[in-house]
């Protein structure tokens, strides 16, 4: 699998990503890392129901979302920024179904990587 | 590259795979310190922050935000004021973006990063920020030097005249310390006379030229010992004119401040307030400023220096003299300003420190100049070497041993205050190998074997120790004198200086010497051991 299908697999943008990063040495080290960065893990941890811990989601899908937008994710991009307003001055309506969304999004990049790097 | 030149950028961001794809891109032209989160951030900034080229900020982190951390640097501004902060946020919102600019932020990153974005970025910044710096610092030293240079040439001008007068020099010297102090205390007491600082520096300097006018009087006048007549006391006036004339006759720059005040003191600083001064009988406010308080510290400097005509006179019985009317009428305000400024101007004239006090008015002249720039780094400087310098005068404060340094050019030695406390000698020392009253405490032979052993140690790690005699007054102590030479950079290895400490052994050395002495009685047929020497290198000797 070329870095190029990865991308396509799971509905990011290569070339544009290629264009900043310049080379794509740096661009599948960073995927790489994107797999253990435990921002994804934090979210997942902290968004309950009662919304007691909204301010650490808040934070971790934030930081999400910054990687996302690095990388080029583009669909788990759009989805973790949605969610990130849904959570930024106390949790709004629809929160939660954001949050299934970003679930779903990071699934098929994860699972697009790891067959990248034959995990 | 090595590390060491290489600008150091801290990177402040939560998240280790932000952190680490940006070092990604800057790659290896800089070196790279790295927060996790504001408070780990403003720890760095205190403790290396001075070191610092440059910082990528993030906003959003738990705990301390970046906001936060602006404030901070803000709070403390030579950090927001030297090192420039690009935001690096996910967070593009106009409030976002506003309130950064608002706290000193440089530029702005947004992501996703780009490549090319970071690195030109980056780069312009820290570009901006060195040559803002190099340019101050060019312009402060340029302005500098080129005050020094006048300040000095005005200095040689009137020792070329007071040189005739067969005083010290140091008549011009003080002058221009006793109109400083004055003008000082002066600015402070009233606005009337609208001086600045600036004012207050141009005076001080012109105040230099007050006696040119001498060099049109003949010596045997000038110089006479005894009482004058009225014949030869009219001569003698004759000299404020004849200052202010050759001033006058000057081509050009008769615009220059400088020279304008000097005129005004040549010609004026011999009027009175009542009128009753020469050449031209002004009353009051008559008399420009500058000319009443040069007037004043030339009636000071006259009480207490010796003359041909007359001994020196103590502060105080200056001090009744003056304020008696004795010497003429001053400007009750200027009155005012001596009597406030006495033990300053005690302390200050006791100073030897000629150059310095030069240098005081020509830096004052250039950092005044600068006030308007924004010369952070530069006070920042300052700062770090003010603190250093007054940790080391607090030690040296606090410690019963005299502590001194000496260079060789300018030929001066420098002690602390313990030595000038105990002593009763200046501070700075200038040619101390003819100074009456450093020789009065040591003798020149003691001096001279010092530096000899001094000059010829090699390394700036080796030491002399021996003990020398000290007089204080009628008492004879025995000082150890331990120094370490400096050394010239340039590899020659030729001595520049010296730093040391003289500590009081009396009582332990005497006791050693008592204990030879009896030792030596107790075996008379042995032959005797080194004889005695008031100078003894003891290197291994216990104490």
């Amino acid at each position: 699998m070329t870095l190029e299908e990865c991308y396509e697999k799971f509905g990011g943008d290569y070339s544009e990503t290629l264009e900043r990063l310049v080379m794509p040495e740096l661009v599948e080290k960073y995927l790489r890392r994107f797999l253990k960065d435990p921002c994804y893990k934090l979210l997942v941890e902290s968004f309950r129901e009662d919304g007691s811990r909204d301010r650490e989601a808040f934070q971790a899908v934030h930081t999400l979302k910054g990687l996302c937008l690095n990388l080029g994710l583009t669909p788990l991009t759009q989805s973790s920024s949605a969610l990130t307003e849904a959570l930024r001055d106390g949790r709004k309506p629809g929160a939660e179904t954001q949050f299934e969304q970003v679930k779903k999004d990071y699934a098929a990049v994860s699972g697009a990587i790891c067959e990248l790097i034959g995990a | 590259m090595s590390d060491r030149n290489k600008p150091k950028v801290l990177i402040v961001d939560d998240s280790e795979l932000n952190r680490a794809l940006l070092i990604d891109m800057l790659g290896d032209r800089y070196e790279v310190l790295e927060a996790q989160d504001g408070e780990h951030a403003i720890e760095i900034l205190w403790k290396r922050g001075h070191e610092l080229a440059l910082m990528l900020l993030d906003i959003v982190m738990p705990g301390i935000d970046g906001f936060e951390v602006l404030e901070v640097m803000n709070r403390n501004s030579w950090m927001i004021k030297s090192i420039p902060v690009i935001v690096i946020s996910a967070e593009t919102g106009t409030r976002t973006l506003n309130r950064a600019f608002e706290l000193g932020v440089v530029d702005y990153i947004s992501r996703p990063f780009n490549f090319m974005i970071v690195q030109k970025r980056v780069e312009n910044a820290l570009m901006l920020y060195v040559k803002q710096r190099k340019l101050i610092a060019l312009v402060e030293d340029e302005i500098y030097e080129n005050e020094k240079r006048s300040s000095l040439l005005i200095m040689v001008l009137s020792h070329i005249v007071e040189f005739r007068n067969k005083e010290s020099g140091l008549h011009v010297m003080n002058i221009n310390t006793v109109t400083r102090v004055l003008l000082k205390h002066l600015l402070k007491k009233t606005e009337r006379y609208g001086l600045t600082d600036s004012d207050v520096t141009v005076i001080s300097m012109a105040s230099s030229l007050h006696d040119i006018g001498k060099i049109t009087i003949p010596g045997t006048i000038l110089n006479k010992p005894g009482r004058l007549t009225p014949e030869e006391f009219e001569v003698i006036k004759t000299h404020s004119m004849a200052g202010a004339r050759m001033l006058e006759e000057i081509p050009f720059g008769q615009d220059d401040i400088l020279l304008k005040t000097a005129y005004q003191i040549c010609r004026w600083h011999h009027e009175r307030y009542d009128g009753r001064g020469y050449p031209d009988g002004l009353v009051g406010d008559d008399i420009p400023i500058a000319a009443q308080v040069v007037g004043l510290a030339d009636v000071y400097d006259a009480l207490t220096s010796d003359r041909v005509y007359k001994p020196a006179f103590d502060h105080d019985s200056a001090m009744r003299m003056i304020l008696n009317n004795e010497c003429g009428v001053f400007n009750p305000l200027l009155l005012e300003c001596l009597r406030d400024a006495e033990d300053e101007l005690q302390r200050k004239l006791m100073e030897d420190a000629y150059s310095s006090r030069m240098d005081v008015d020509a830096h004052m002249l250039a950092s005044e100049k600068y006030a308007g720039i924004d010369a952070a780094v530069s006070a920042r400087t300052l700062r770090l070497l003010e603190y250093e310098r007054s940790k080391a005068q607090f030690y040296a404060s606090i410690s019963e041993d005299i502590l001194f340094d000496y260079s060789v050019n300018p030929d001066l030695l420098t002690i602390s205050q313990t030595g000038v406390e105990k002593f009763n000698l200046p501070e700075s020392i200038y040619y101390p190998r003819k100074n009456e009253r450093l020789l009065s405490c040591i003798s020149v032979k003691d001096l001279d074997m010092v530096f000899e052993k001094l000059k010829a140690l090699p390394r700036e790690d080796m030491r002399v120790r021996c003990e020398v005699e000290l007089r204080n007054g009628d008492r004879k102590e025995w000082y150890r004198i331990i120094a370490r030479p400096i050394l010239a950079a340039d590899g020659s290895h030729e001595i520049r200086g010296a730093v040391g400490v003289a500590s009081n052994i009396h009582r332990e050395y005497t006791k050693m010497l008592d204990l030879e002495k009896q030792y030596r009685s107790y075996k008379p047929e042995k032959a005797a051991p080194a004889a005695e020497s008031t100078i003894a290198e003891i290197d291994t000797h216990p104490f």
